[in-house]
């Protein structure tokens, strides 16, 4: 058995100033080690337009290894610019997560175009760094993973990670287009693909987690460890209507693996959940795990999903 | 070899159209039966959300004589994709082909963006009822966007030869706003696929397979490929990508591309030529070839002026 010790928060956007595009939100923090510092990236937004409508970046935090409660430096650009005209990033480059390759760094974002019948539809795109992750080049204009019969739209929340040579990206896709109130919210559910280059991707064209609340729950950020033998993924998941509060909102859960594509859900064991007060009372999302100087971290967002920053956990036991 | 116009053959406005459509027959696509040739063609309906079209596939059946009108269809071929899919908006258009004794319907689906007007994918629905209806083998697409082919991945045109399924395509190169105060145009040029099985394609990854003829600023749509007397023709439309709606001089015209081994395509628009025709229907733009082979001739559908608003018609290879 194991439990996640909170730590708190350790990031807020609205502390950082002097740029224009990261007023709020720190959202799906994802690490890159160092030998002096853990650099986190997260997704945040400048102030809305007139019509309200956000973009999102992608930038980074370095928070010093020995203390990761010290913020030594936050990036001075997004990490990525946002794509042309009529380009499926054009609106946003959101989530990203990040590995290294070879001397490179990887980065497979989300981007975010704006439809007319519902409001956006999002693709997952690479792009690759030579400054150790400071800047990154896409590796072209469209998006590295295609739409396709099973998977229709909205392709996001991107976790790659290689295990025995193969590169997996864990990813959600959309399934529908669910009608609240008149209006559309989207239902997605945990995919994955793998890859011998990391650019070909073969879609395993099923979903990898059973769906426990309803139906039409929605489920982001399938994170996976290998840890004693076995495969873990902590991921979020939140009802498919007015989820924006406490009661129907997002929650971790967790699911285990022997061979990275038969997955058994059981979410008592996630260990963490909302807290009776704080930055993280009305809900927990985004988990991010990763190993470092023989602790097990989670990085992970409260409410109104990293309006406010990202926190971090420790984990108590031992995945197994 | 010549082509010998017929002139228009199908008048959308003599007919009664289904989905409540009331004009254009657009992309015309001919599938050859023992008694009569389907012709599926894409028309519009407005949307009573915006007032906006919304493309609709229907056909219409013709003697194999192509001059007689026997049936048109009157009730949906294909409903339009569901909310927030790749082709809720439209069905422009539809190319069908025969495979294992059933009909293969390769759609280009349309759906609407906020900062240019429009994205699209290939689809693929399948006909158990002799071209009838068609039903999806899924929500998405077959073709869409890739790393670097960024947009507008559409009009597939597909032969089984060999062992394998070939399809010539379209792919977006980008938008790009060519003047102050018009909306962003689009640009794109014919690429290749290949597929075992007509559902999983490998792309020949933004290859542009047919140089341009107006250079950069060309616009390349509606690839229809033929084989005759063991060469392989293609037919297209070509454009300038701006200001082409409604100046002659920049509008549509019928490209065409010889090949012997399907890699390398030797463009060649004047042989066989077809030209506009003063005064007559198609005087403006010729446009969305479909060619195909009926007892042992081969014929050529496209559209005239307007994209297609008043019809298509036909002409007749001559050798």
């Amino acid at each position: 058995m194991f439990k996640w010790q909170k730590l708190g928060k350790v990031f807020t956007p609205q502390a950082v100033e002097g740029r224009s595009w990261l007023k709020e939100f720190a959202q799906a923090p994802s690490t890159l080690v160092f030998d002096d510092f853990v650099r986190v990236y997260f997704s945040c937004r400048p102030a809305p337009d007139a019509q309200g409508r956000y973009v999102s970046h992608s930038a980074f935090v370095d928070l010093d290894r020995r203390n990761l409660f010290e913020v030594l430096r936050v990036s001075e650009q997004p990490i990525l610019p946002l794509g042309g005209l009529g380009e499926f990033d054009e609106f946003g480059t959101y989530p990203v997560t990040v590995i290294r390759d070879g001397r490179d760094v990887r980065a497979y974002y989300a981007g975010w175009t704006r439809c007319e019948s519902v409001p956006f539809n999002v693709g997952i795109g690479l792009a690759v760094s030579r400054d150790d992750g400071v800047t990154f080049v896409k590796a072209g204009r469209g998006p590295v993973l295609p739409y396709s019969p099973d998977e229709p739209f909205v392709l996001s929340g991107p976790k790659v990670r290689r295990f025995g040579g193969i590169w997996y990206l864990w990813y959600i896709a959309g399934n529908k287009w669910k009608l609240v109130d008149d209006k559309p919210e989207p239902v997605y559910k945990i995919r994955m693909a793998r890859s011998v280059d990391g650019v070909a991707w073969e879609p395993l064209g099923k979903d990898l987690i059973e769906s426990r609340i309803e139906p039409d729950e929605a489920q982001a950020s399938p994170d996976v460890l290998e840890a004693n033998g076995k495969y873990h993924m902590f991921f979020c998941y939140r009802y498919s209507s007015h989820f924006r509060g406490k009661q129907f909102g997002y929650r971790i859960g967790y699911a285990s693996s022997n061979n990275l594509i038969d997955w058994v859900r059981d979410d008592h064991r996630a260990g963490i959940d909302v807290s009776e007060q704080g930055w993280d009372e009305e809900m927990v999302a985004y988990p991010h795990v990763f190993d470092l100087d023989g602790k097990t971290y989670m990085a992970y967002l409260g409410n109104q999903v990293g309006r406010h920053g990202f926190g971090l956990a420790v984990l108590d036991g031992t995945l197994a | 070899m010549n082509w010998k116009k017929l002139g228009k053959v199908f008048d959308p406005s003599r007919h009664r159209l289904p989905d409540g459509c009331t004009a254009f027959a657009q992309s015309p696509q001919a599938v050859v039966f023992d008694d009569f040739v389907r012709i599926y063609f894409s028309t519009r309906a407005v949307d009573p959300a915006n007032g906006k079209y919304l493309s609709h596939v229907a056909f219409v059946d013709m003697c194999k004589n192509l001059r007689e009108v026997l049936r048109v269809s009157d009730s949906p071929v294909i409903p339009l994709g569901g909310l927030g899919c790749f082709d809720e908006h439209g069905i422009f258009p539809m190319h069908v082909m025969r495979h294992n004794g059933l009909l293969y319907g390769y759609t280009c689906g349309w759906s609407r963006r906020v900062s240019v007007s429009v994205e699209t994918g290939i689809g693929l629905a399948i006909s158990r009822d002799g071209g009838l209806t068609f039903q999806r083998i899924g929500p998405g697409p077959v073709l869409s966007a890739s790393l670097h082919e960024p947009c507008l991945v559409g009009d597939g045109f597909v032969l089984h030869i060999g062992s394998l399924f070939h399809m010539w395509y379209i792919f977006g190169t980008g938008w790009k706003r060519f003047s102050e105060g018009t909306p962003p145009d689009r640009t794109y040029k014919i690429g290749h696929a290949t597929s075992s099985d007509g559902i999983r394609w490998t792309k020949e990854e933004a290859r542009q397979i047919v140089p341009d003829r107006l250079g950069n600023d060309e616009s390349q749509a509606l690839p229809t490929v033929i084989a005759i007397s063991g060469r392989y023709h293609m037919f297209f439309c070509y454009r300038q990508s701006f200001d082409f709606r409604s100046n002659r001089e920049r509008g549509y015209r019928i490209g065409h591309a010889w090949s012997d081994d399907l890699v390398q395509w030797t463009r060649d628009d004047e042989h066989p030529a077809l030209e506009c025709t003063a005064g007559d229907w198609d005087s403006e733009m010729t446009c969305y070839p479909n060619v195909f082979e009926c007892e042992g001739r081969v014929y050529l559908l496209y559209n005239g002026n307007e994209f297609g608003r008043h019809g298509f018609g036909l002409a007749v290879l001559e050798a």
